[in-house]
């Protein structure tokens, strides 16, 4: 292995032959012909919408530049405790996912390639059906008189009027649902990856099943963990038929909000303004993971 | 052993009985085997012929279905890995991606929270000097070489000085001369520290070199055992002999005429063999290297020799490695390069007396 290569280069003459410059100049065109299709669809469908939401949340209403619609915003308490709500569910709903996706995942890593494939599907399962059904069947089980508000009654926990609807913790454990997908594929991804004869070993050197978790498989499946909590907090940040449905109208979230301004209230300059305000606050929060994974991975 | 006997004498790794099922495969059949302290054991035999997990038994990364394993007089049959106190070095190293090489060493301190922070440090700089890559304490494994994560692998399997360190074809990955390097290496590591070691092999040559005491191994039994020259010289079945020294194993007649025993090979001439003959013996191993070639005109020694006929030449550098043709049987023959022969040339292969031996 050594050998091949040190002498990996004894071949490549020092000075190119004649017409590299050419052909590496095809080759450029040839990759700009290749990408075009892609680079062309991501300026029609991202960047244009974009650059046209940035424009509409600075316009004014008679035409004009104006900040008012961050100044209406950002000076409302109302506003900004939806902008609280939100990253706080979200990042709740992140952590949660993450404490069940990596026992799950690391489950999956380790069982037969059959039962994984089930387990896969299981896991998909939710994803398949659409977001307006499975919700309803949450407020099935969540309402009063529910499965779950039933239960907690009949073992002596809550009252008979005990309702999990309309609450923050219906909507994360709907969302929760809907991302643990998105959590446990990243991280089974990452997991399966991992050499098995590394956790044999750190049992050979004194460490518990426990401790071979917390010091060698947690911190290998970390990019893992990392790729799929950007998805789910940019997907929960996003997300409103399931916090509406759930929540109702006294517990907002951002995305609702743009939602009704865009819709009901027909104000499309100010919801430009909300949807710039999410996505600036995504971005800071997302900032620190992207360092993260840079250093991993660079 | 017998109650009376100090815990000095015990033997470091104890097996009784030990059977391994996987499904419906047996890959174990009963192996007992008693370890001294301070020997280094070979688990010698081809692939597949349960050595390896054999020492996961030991381990204790695998369960025996039947059995006991007992390690430093402790019945540790039921225990995890954790709970056993052994090191194991694996094929493939094994080292800890994320950690730097000082963090790998002083793993095994930690886990088993082996005194105070910086007697650990003190242990893990003391074992990287031993495999004299203190200067690489803070480089990450992939920063290294082959032949060096191998050394820190050693280093993290000595540091915890364990009752028996467990060495799992801990050479194959390398190349052939840093081979030879960790050989001597391995040794003398062995020498100085004298910790008992299980050494899983399927290179007989490796093994031979390395260890007190050589195991053979195949399809789940011990073929045979013993220290490495006695296995070498004085294998008594054909299997033992084809795979330790690579002999030439030949069906042959046995007859006796005068005293003397005669193998009859397959082409009609006869060759004289080594007394004494085990029963039912009716294979003749010839090593490699004791067929000793001469010109179709030698002077035939009467019972010593026999003509065949040169199919191929392998030039090896030191030696010369021949496929000859007696009749319709292939032989192999490691000769010294001295005289060389031509594919089709006719020569005449004499034996040296006393390496004729008759094999089950």
């Amino acid at each position: 292995m050594s050998l091949s290569t040190n002498t990996g280069s004894v071949g490549t003459p020092l000075l190119p032959p004649k017409g590299v410059s050419a052909r590496v100049l095809g080759g450029i065109a040839e990759d700009a012909t290749l990408s075009a299709p892609g680079v062309f669809l991501i300026i029609l469908a991202f960047i244009l919408p974009i650059g046209q939401m940035l424009l509409l949340s600075i316009e004014g209403a008679s035409g004009g530049l104006t900040t008012e619609h961050f100044t209406r915003f950002l000076g409302d308490s109302y506003y900004l405790g939806i902008v609280w709500r939100t990253l706080r569910l979200s990042l709740l709903i992140t952590v949660i996912a993450a404490v069940i996706g990596f026992p799950l995942a690391y489950v999956m890593a380790h069982v037969g390639p059959r039962l994984r494939l089930w387990l896969i599907i299981l896991v998909i399962l939710p994803l398949m059906t659409s977001v307006v059904v499975r919700t309803f069947g949450w407020m099935v089980l969540l309402g009063r008189g529910g499965l779950i508000p039933f239960t907690l009654w009949k073992l002596g926990l809550v009252n008979r009027n005990f309702t999990l609807m309309q609450t923050e913790s219906a909507i994360v454990i709907g969302m929760v649902q809907v991302l643990l997908p998105f959590m446990t594929l990243s991280v089974l991804g990452v997991v399966m990856k991992i050499d098995r004869r590394l956790e044999e070993a750190a049992r050979t050197m004194g460490a518990s099943f426990t401790a071979t978790l917390r010091t060698v498989v947690l911190p290998l499946a970390m990019p893992g963990i990392v790729a799929g909590s950007l998805l789910v907090f940019t997907l929960s940040v996003s997300s409103f038929i399931t916090p509406s449905l759930l929540g109702g109208v006294r517990l907002p979230v951002v995305a609702g909000s743009i939602y009704e301004a865009a819709t009901k209230t027909l104000e499309w300059n100010f919801a430009a303004a909300q949807s710039v305000i999410l996505l600036v606050g995504v971005f800071l929060v997302l900032l620190p993971y992207l360092k993260l994974t840079g250093r991993r991975h660079g | 052993m017998t109650s009376t006997a100090s815990p000095d004498a015990s033997p470091a790794v104890s097996l009784a009985g030990i059977e391994k099922t996987f499904g419906r495969t047996k890959v174990l059949h009963g192996i007992s085997l008693d370890i001294p302290k301070g020997t280094f054991l070979s688990l010698l035999g081809p692939s597949g012929c349960g050595k390896t997990t054999l020492l996961r038994i030991v381990a204790g990364l695998e369960s025996a279905t039947v059995g006991q394993v007992t390690i430093a007089g402790r019945d540790v049959t039921q225990l995890p890995p954790e709970d056993r106190d052994i090191a194991m070095m694996f094929q493939s190293y094994a080292l800890m991606p994320h950690m730097n090489v000082r963090e790998n060493v002083r793993f095994p301190l930690r886990m088993r929270r082996r005194g105070s922070r910086d007697a650990q440090e003190a242990r893990v700089a003391a074992a990287l000097e031993t495999v004299q890559l203190g200067h690489l304490a803070e480089r990450m494994p992939r920063q290294l070489s082959g032949g060096q994560q191998q050394r820190v692998a050693l280093a993290r399997a000595i540091v915890s000085d364990p009752a028996v360190l467990l060495l799992d074809e801990p050479l194959s990955n390398l190349d052939a001369r840093l081979r030879e390097d960790m050989q001597v290496e391995l040794i003398e590591l062995h020498r100085r520290l004298g910790l008992t070691t299980i050494f899983v092999t399927h290179d007989q040559e490796e093994a031979l070199s390395l260890s007190d005491h050589v195991v053979l191994m195949n399809a789940g039994r011990i073929e045979e055992q013993g220290p490495p020259l006695a296995i070498y010289e004085a294998a008594g079945s054909r299997f033992a002999a084809s795979f330790i020294g690579s002999a030439n194993v030949i069906p042959v007649a046995v007859e006796t005429v005068g005293g003397a025993t005669m193998a009859q090979l397959p082409d009609g001439s006869r060759l004289a063999v080594e007394a004494p003959v085990a029963q039912g013996a009716n294979h003749l191993a010839l090593r490699q290297e004791d067929l000793m070639l001469g010109p179709d005109d030698t002077a035939r020694s009467e019972a010593r020799s026999f003509a065949a006929v040169v199919e191929t030449r392998v030039f090896l550098g030191a030696r010369v490695r021949y496929v000859l043709k007696v009749g319709d049987l292939s032989l192999k023959a490691l000769a010294e390069p001295g005289r060389l022969y031509q594919a089709g040339d006719r020569v005449i292969v004499t034996i040296p007396p006393g390496k004729a031996r008759l094999v089950a």
